[in-house]
């Protein structure tokens, strides 16, 4: 135990950032309304959610990850190595004890549907029992209820501090601070860099939709309403989402879509192939061939980006999202 | 029979003024005059200048629902009717064959498995699994005894319906995550919003299909209604009639619940509210409930798309909650004037 976190320390020293403090354990962390200690930095933990997993790779901390789950799409190229590594232990929800099974010293959680009081895999309740601390990502708590409704309720528009907040926390956590702050300047970066990209154009009068997929088709689809991320992402770039509806992902009817005759249409892309219009190139060929939709300004002259599903959950990729949205807005020609 | 022809007139009125307003209200607004010239622009060239995403909500969006609407209300409806006369049960409705379980257990394997980005929609995984727990309902039912036994059938059905429900719940707890299975929900409740023109071609045909058949065998279903051993008494071949009449009823349910989802009460409510207006007699009943039928699903898909602006409530919750209530006080008062 000693030795090991001695090496951790002197292998930071090396790196020559280890200005910022080191953790004193035991420490507590708040986390969404359950305080968490930690006796020692976590030598094992498991992840469930793939922003979670992600966010500890941009930490540096792949070889502390005893296992993860619940994927949505490929992991980013750069950390496809030590992903490999990794055991998957579920593509979707694992189980509670497949979880238990790797003891691991945190559980580190994108979604309160997953754990939390009515989680599917397990209460944090019953993690705590074990001596398992979980940590969830505040994205998914603050000012969210998540007894309410399918994918929960966002009683507050998503804060992008909620993002910076769980990379500091999971820094503080496993005493590499000095990480957490470089991680955090670089996505505050990404975030000043896509602003700055649109300094000075007018798009006072811009709009854009954001579809993520459809059950079937030709059906209603899921868009993008205010107070989630995606909606965030707009609002950061100074363009106005046509969906009105405080739901994060409501559907919505193509008559009330088309009618509304966005600037912008942003399509989802992912590895998911559960409906057909998990596919952006349907989705495409679904716009330009639909008796209203091919009339939509947006469809006319193609001023539609594909934007990876990942880029608009709450997570590091939301940053590169960014950038990919103010670049096309900026050159006014649909980007890939 | 001398009221016939009125009574035929009148009828196809109120289906044409339902067509109509089915397809100016909707989601939004378009004014009367644009709807006037985008069906006079499709109906006989007359060439308005329209703005071409008004013209296509028009035609294809909302025509299309209205259409397939009202085949489907008059689809559903007619088979209850066979299935409350061949069955002698006032509780039998089109899902009792277990097509609705079926269907949602085929839909949802169409989406687990991800056979979306091959051939298969959800459609067309919901008419296959709709017909898959049909054919093992009717398997069962002749296993379990002869076929005069209506017991059997209704078992039978209840027995499938609980197979393909269980198996749904297990898909959907194994593999599927919540987004999902809010997907395969919203889609199982009842959705009208998919409908292009070839549902039309689909749904118009099969209702209409369906109820030539079932006039066709109306005295047969006359005689049922005393029973199968009545109707054998009469002559009537009770084993084929019995065959084909089910397999017609499932086989328009089939297609039904494929293209719009499972919609609840029209089957079971409106041939019921019809026979307590109209009396049991088969050469009105059935008619009657076809027009019925399409009548009110028109009606509650248009509140579906109006009650919540913005926002589109699944067709199924509208058609329980409006139709329950009418449906009770149809029940009332006729027990008052009896």
């Amino acid at each position: 135990m000693l030795p090991r976190f001695a090496t951790l320390l002197a292998g930071l020293s090396l790196t020559g950032v280890a200005h910022a403090a080191a953790t004193h354990y035991p420490l507590t962390v708040d986390n969404c309304g359950m305080p968490q200690t930690f006796a020692h930095a976590p030598e094992r933990a498991v992840t469930i959610g793939q922003a979670g997993t992600e966010m500890l790779y941009a930490l540096g901390l792949g070889e502390k990850l005893a296992g993860t789950s619940l994927w949505f799409n490929n992991v980013l190229p750069e950390y496809k190595a030590l992903n490999d590594q990794v055991p998957r232990l579920a593509d979707n929800d694992p189980s509670f004890e497949a979880v238990v099974g790797k003891r691991p010293q945190l559980v580190a959680v994108q979604f309160e549907w997953m754990v939390g009081a009515q989680g599917v895999v397990a209460t944090r309740e019953q993690f705590n029992e074990l001596k398992i601390p979980t940590y969830l990502l505040p994205s998914d708590c603050e000012g969210k209820d998540n007894l309410v409704g399918a994918d929960g309720t966002r009683l507050q528009a998503f804060q992008v501090d909620s993002i910076y907040k769980s990379v500091s926390q999971l820094a503080e956590i496993f005493d590499v601070q000095a990480r957490g702050e470089a991680l955090n300047t670089d996505l505050k970066a990404r975030l000043d860099g896509a602003k700055q990209q649109l300094a000075g154009k007018d798009l006072s009068k811009t709009s854009a939709l954001f579809w993520f997929s459809s059950a079937d088709l030709d059906i209603d689809p899921y868009v993008a309403g205010r107070q989630g991320v995606a909606d965030f992402m707009l609002r950061t770039l100074g363009v106005r989402n046509v969906v009105e509806s405080t739901e994060e992902w409501p559907t919505v009817g193509w008559e009330t879509l088309a009618k509304a005759n966005p600037t912008w249409l942003i399509i989802a892309r992912m590895d998911r192939r559960r409906f057909p219009a998990d596919d952006y190139q349907k989705k495409l060929e679904f716009l330009h061939n639909d008796p209203v939709t091919q009339h939509m300004d947006a469809v006319k002259n193609n001023r539609i980006i594909i934007l990876d599903a990942d880029a608009m959950q709450a997570g590091i990729r939301l940053f590169r999202g960014l950038q990919t949205l103010s670049a096309a807005f900026a050159s006014g020609k649909a980007a890939q | 029979m001398k009221r016939l022809l009125p009574c035929t007139a009148l009828a196809l009125l109120a289906l044409l003024a339902a067509l109509l307003a089915g397809t100016a209200i909707g989601e939004t607004t378009v004014s009367p005059r644009v709807v006037y010239q985008v069906l006079a622009n499709h109906l006989w060239q007359a060439d308005y200048p329209v703005d071409p995403i008004d013209a296509g909500i028009i035609w294809n969006y909302r025509l299309t629902r209205t259409l397939v609407a009202a085949a489907c209300g008059a689809g559903l409806a007619t088979c209850g009717v066979i299935l409350q006369a061949l069955l002698r049960n006032p509780l039998a409705e089109p899902y009792l064959l277990g097509l609705s379980a079926g269907a949602s257990t085929g839909a949802v394997l169409v989406g687990l498995l991800g056979l979306g980005s091959v051939a298969l929609s959800m459609s067309g995984g919901a008419f296959v699994g709709a017909v898959a727990a049909f054919a093992l309902v009717l398997v069962l039912a002749r296993a379990a005894g002869p076929s005069s036994n209506n017991a059997q059938v209704i078992l039978a059905g209840i027995a499938g319906s609980q197979l393909f429900t269980a198996l749904t719940a297990f898909l959907i707890t194994k593999s599927a995550t919540a987004e999902q299975a809010r997907g395969i929900l919203f889609w199982l409740l009842g959705n009208l919003s998919g409908v292009r023109w070839p549902s039309v071609w689909l749904a118009l045909p099969v209702a209409l299909c369906g109820l030539v058949v079932c006039l066709w065998h109306r005295r047969t279903l006359d005689a049922f209604t005393f029973g199968a051993d009545s109707a054998a008494s009469l002559g009537i071949p009770v084993r084929r009639s019995q065959l084909l009449l089910i397999s017609c009823a499932a086989l328009v349910t089939a297609v039904m619940v494929s293209i719009v989802g499972a919609i609840g009460f029209v089957g079971l409510v409106i041939p019921h509210a019809l026979r307590l207006l109209l009396g049991p007699g088969h050469s009105r009943l059935l008619p009657a409930s076809a027009l019925g039928g399409a009548l009110f699903l028109i009606a509650a898909d248009m509140l579906s798309r109006t009650l919540i602006p913005g926002q589109v409530i699944p067709v199924g919750v509208v058609t329980a909650l409006i139709g329950a209530p009418v449906f009770a006080l149809i029940l009332v008062s006729r027990r008052r004037r009896a």
